[in-house]
């Protein structure tokens, strides 16, 4: 068997345990329509998503036929998960399908602000105590 | 009781002082008559405020409010958008198509309002110059504001209005709750004592928000982003804040008297040739 084959072989198990441990997410099934507006539905998303982690398996996440999505609903669909787990292992488990450039945009937007919002939960009172503080200059 | 008159309510400090004055001297009055007049002008848009002050002022002291003098064009546009089907006059057709209904709406209408919304901004023809681009951001931002209102107001219901302007290619919508606003809300959720303005000048940074446990503070931000580009108009009044982004200048601004809830009045042109393309991102997480 030439180094060739044996890359091969190498290549195909790895894939085919990397299909074994993905699972699928249709968002439009778990909201059950094409606007994904709301944070509660955000919230079902996340718990679908959560038990994967927690199983560590990987999430492939399709956006096939959602129509609006509002960054109420991804804070709570994927914004909880960096509360929740490690970045990196987020990073290494998720994949995003049929999403637009718009929602790409977005959902960037939503990842980044989440990393940030863990990275110091009490960043929140300290910046109103800032505005606070400008007054008083 | 004197009669109170609202005299060209346009879409700017003084048109919201008049309103919420009315709001705020009648605010707790019970089983009174109230008459008011409509002189001069007034902007569509802003039936949403009008609609949310009274009805708090009727239902919560079952005050009787009657519309005593409505000058004569508007009140054919107030018919046309449905506004004074709430105070018993009958509904006139749009013939030009250049109202969007006014709604009262429970925060759990959030399905509705998406139709509400496909309905008025999608299916008009009045706007050949208003590109996908631009639609689907005038949509986006209406929605994450509506959404806003049901999550952090406490809201019973969430008054809308809109209006067209053809002739300059312009739109302003307004989304108007009754809730508790920009300051009690921070109070409640953190315990901080702040102004009306200082509270919205904290909400309008990205990724501030009062939400525990889950990041946000994304809606605003966008919206202040896009109506930059678009060089549209927000005003949005909380207590007695008021704050402008027109032109890209910000400026906050103190109100006569105190609205315990909170305005969001947008004004997008939709003229916009902006083709609004997002960079690619494939790095998501």
């Amino acid at each position: 068997m030439t180094a060739k084959h044996i890359d091969l072989r190498v290549k195909k198990i790895y894939f085919e345990e990397n299909i074994m441990n993905e699972v699928k997410v249709n968002i439009f099934s778990i909201v059950g329509q094409k606007d994904c507006t709301l944070p509660e539905d955000g919230d079902k998303v996340h718990k679908t998503i959560q038990k994967i982690l927690k199983e560590d398996k990987k999430a492939s996440i399709s956006f096939l036929n959602v129509q609006k999505l509002t960054t109420a609903f991804l804070n709570n669909a994927i914004g909880k998960l960096y509360g929740e787990f490690d970045e990196t292992k987020i990073k290494n488990s998720l994949s995003v399908q049929d999403l637009s450039d718009s929602g790409k945009a977005r959902f960037k937007r939503v990842t980044t602000n989440a990393k940030n919002y863990f990275k110091n939960p009490d960043k929140m009172k300290e910046s109103i105590k800032e505005i606070l503080g400008e007054d008083d200059e | 009781m004197p009669i109170n008159t609202l005299s060209n309510i346009h879409n700017d400090l003084d048109g919201y002082n008049q309103l919420v004055k009315l709001y705020e001297e009648h605010k707790d009055d019970i089983f009174e008559k109230i008459d008011i007049e409509l002189q001069v002008w007034f902007d569509a848009n802003l039936s949403a405020l009008l609609g949310g002050i009274l009805d708090k002022i009727k239902n919560d002291g079952l005050n009787d409010i009657n519309f005593t003098y409505i000058k004569n064009d508007i009140q054919t546009i107030l018919q046309k958008n449905g506004f004074l089907s709430f105070y018993g006059y009958p509904k006139v057709y749009d013939t030009n198509h250049t109202t969007i209904e006014y709604k009262k709406l429970k925060p759990s209408d959030t399905r509705y309002f998406n139709q509400y919304l496909e309905d008025e901004l999608l299916s008009r023809a009045e706007f050949p110059n208003m590109s996908e681009a631009v639609h689907d951001k005038i949509n986006e931002s209406i929605q994450e504001m509506f959404i806003n209102a049901t999550m952090h107001s406490e809201t019973d219901f969430i008054y809308t209005c809109g209006q067209f302007f053809p002739k300059d290619s312009r739109l302003n919508f307004t989304i108007v709750d009754t809730g508790i606003g920009f300051a009690k809300r921070i109070k409640k959720d953190f315990d901080i004592k702040i102004t009306s303005s200082d509270a919205i000048k904290w909400a309008m940074v990205e990724g501030h928000t009062t939400k525990q446990n889950v990041s946000g503070g994304l809606g605003l931000a966008l919206l202040k982003e896009f109506i930059t580009l678009n060089k549209g108009k927000i005003q949005i009044i909380s207590g007695d804040g008021f704050y402008e982004l027109h032109d890209n200048n910000e400026k906050i601004q103190k109100l006569d008297s105190y609205y315990d809830g909170s305005i969001i009045s947008m004004t997008f042109k939709t003229d916009d040739s902006k083709t609004y393309r997002f960079a690619s991102e494939e790095d998501l997480f």
